[in-house]
């Protein structure tokens, strides 16, 4: 037990004295995490409404397919994206292997799934009403998709969330696609895995508090958007 | 009077089932028309068709001289529509009202302007309610926001579908107030569903009785 107390211990004292090895990973883990969850958004918000608004030939088994994509193992996606980037692959000569925007297509391909399911359900949820009141007060349809788009702003929020907490706390295409390069592409969930390997307990714990932090924080502020979701 | 609205040989059918069936039906422009009738039969269908929400499966409608062949958003500006239970979107009393102002590219102080107006209208003073959310209201003050909104675009025709029905009668006689001083004010032409005959007969110049999909003479 004495292990995990000096641990935490020195977890705190690695935190506070602001270890640069420490903060890089923090760092580049927020870095990667923000630029996954905005491409995930700007690709998959679209593709979920398309997907929930509309009715068309084939509906079904898209939505299957979305929804199997949702528990993808991410160290499958980890290798896909590593066949892609790897310098025999078809992007190979975009020289991506081993970085953080590498890293960051990968994380995307995690997230899209979600936010893609969660905002076809949400448009799919939104009161029949809306699009006749739309309609009523002289909207064209590029007003009906804005708004509806609008309208469904805290489902949204909750899909970025909820794709966040899977992107942040992913291990499998942080550590194949990015290869846990010390002040490069380690990110805090590569780093755990390295240090609890070396018995280094200390580190390991000190991000993993800061792993938490960001899920705590991430949680807290949606409790408020889930009220006027369902609104 | 001119026949804004000049329907004929009008079907309509949902999953093959015939839910009305018109073989002429005229609504003059400026005047305030009743539809009365028992639940299914064939008024709320109707409303749809003259909101340009609905086609027939055949028949021809003619608006304002000109054969309908397409729901276009241009003549969907001239004519709005206010439910029994109408959506309010998720955002602020003036962010409701002044939605179809934006749409037709109105400028800050016309919006302003018509928002307030629109507001008193309908008996809601714009201090207390313009920055409500829409989560803030009652269910009378929904309805009357949602009637706000439509009166703020000045329609050229304001269908009103049970607009009354679900709401108490401080909220019911303030929308019977405002229907009335629209007509008054701009010359809109009104199309009223109602199951208070004692209003519909009131204050229509003509009342249509729907029973079974068809109008009874």
């Amino acid at each position: 037990m004495d292990f995990i107390l000096s641990g935490f211990i020195q977890a705190f004292v690695l935190l506070f004295s602001g270890d640069p090895e420490t903060y890089t990973a923090i760092s580049t883990t927020l870095c990667v995490s923000t630029i996954s969850i905005l491409a995930s958004l700007a690709i998959g918000a679209p593709l979920g409404f398309l997907l929930g608004y509309h009715n068309f030939y084939g509906k079904k088994a898209v939505r299957t397919v979305v929804d199997t994509l949702l528990s993808f193992p991410t160290v499958v996606i980890g290798l896909l994206v590593y066949a892609f980037l790897s310098r025999r692959g078809p992007l190979g000569d975009l020289g991506l292997l081993f970085t953080v925007p590498g890293i960051a297509i990968g994380q995307t391909l995690l997230g899209l799934p979600i936010v893609v399911a969660m905002m076809a359900t949400a448009v799919e949820s939104l009161d029949q009403r809306l699009k006749n009141t739309l309609l009523t007060l002289g909207a064209a349809h590029r007003h009906i998709l804005r708004t509806t788009l609008w309208e469904a702003r805290y489902s949204l929020i909750l899909a970025a969330a909820a794709a966040y907490g899977r992107i942040v706390s992913e291990i499998g295409i942080s550590m194949m696609v990015g290869g846990n390069i010390k002040w490069h592409t380690r990110t805090i969930t590569t780093a755990i895995a390295l240090e609890t390997g070396k018995g280094e307990f200390a580190m390991g714990i000190a991000l993993g508090l800061v792993l938490m932090l960001i899920a705590f924080a991430v949680n807290f502020s949606m409790s408020g958007i889930r009220k006027r979701a369902g609104q | 009077m001119n026949a804004l609205y000049r329907l004929s040989k009008i079907v309509q059918q949902y999953n093959g089932r015939t839910v009305l069936e018109l073989d002429e039906f005229q609504v003059p422009e400026g005047a305030i028309v009743g539809l009365s009738g028992h639940n299914g039969s064939g008024k709320s269908t109707l409303m749809r068709m003259l909101a340009f929400l609905e086609h027939p499966v055949s028949g021809n409608v003619v608006y304002d001289g000109r054969k309908i062949v397409d729901l276009a958003t241009g003549l969907r500006r001239e004519v709005t529509m206010l439910t029994q239970e109408p959506y309010l979107l998720k955002r602020s009393v003036f962010r409701n009202v002044s939605y179809g102002l934006e749409l037709r590219g109105a400028g800050r102080g016309e919006i302003e302007s018509s928002v307030n107006e629109a507001l008193i209208l309908v008996g809601l003073d714009p201090d207390v309610f313009m920055n409500r959310q829409w989560y803030e209201l009652s269910g009378g003050e929904a309805q009357r926001v949602a009637l706000a909104a439509r009166l703020a675009i000045s329609p050229r025709v304001l269908l009103l579908d049970e607009p009354t029905a679900s709401l108490d009668r401080e909220s019911t006689l303030l929308i019977h107030q405002a229907a009335v001083k629209v007509r008054e004010k701009n010359g809109t032409t009104l199309v009223i569903v109602s199951h208070d005959h004692n209003w519909l007969e009131d204050v229509s110049d003509i009342i249509f009785k729907f029973a079974g999909g068809r109008m009874e003479y």
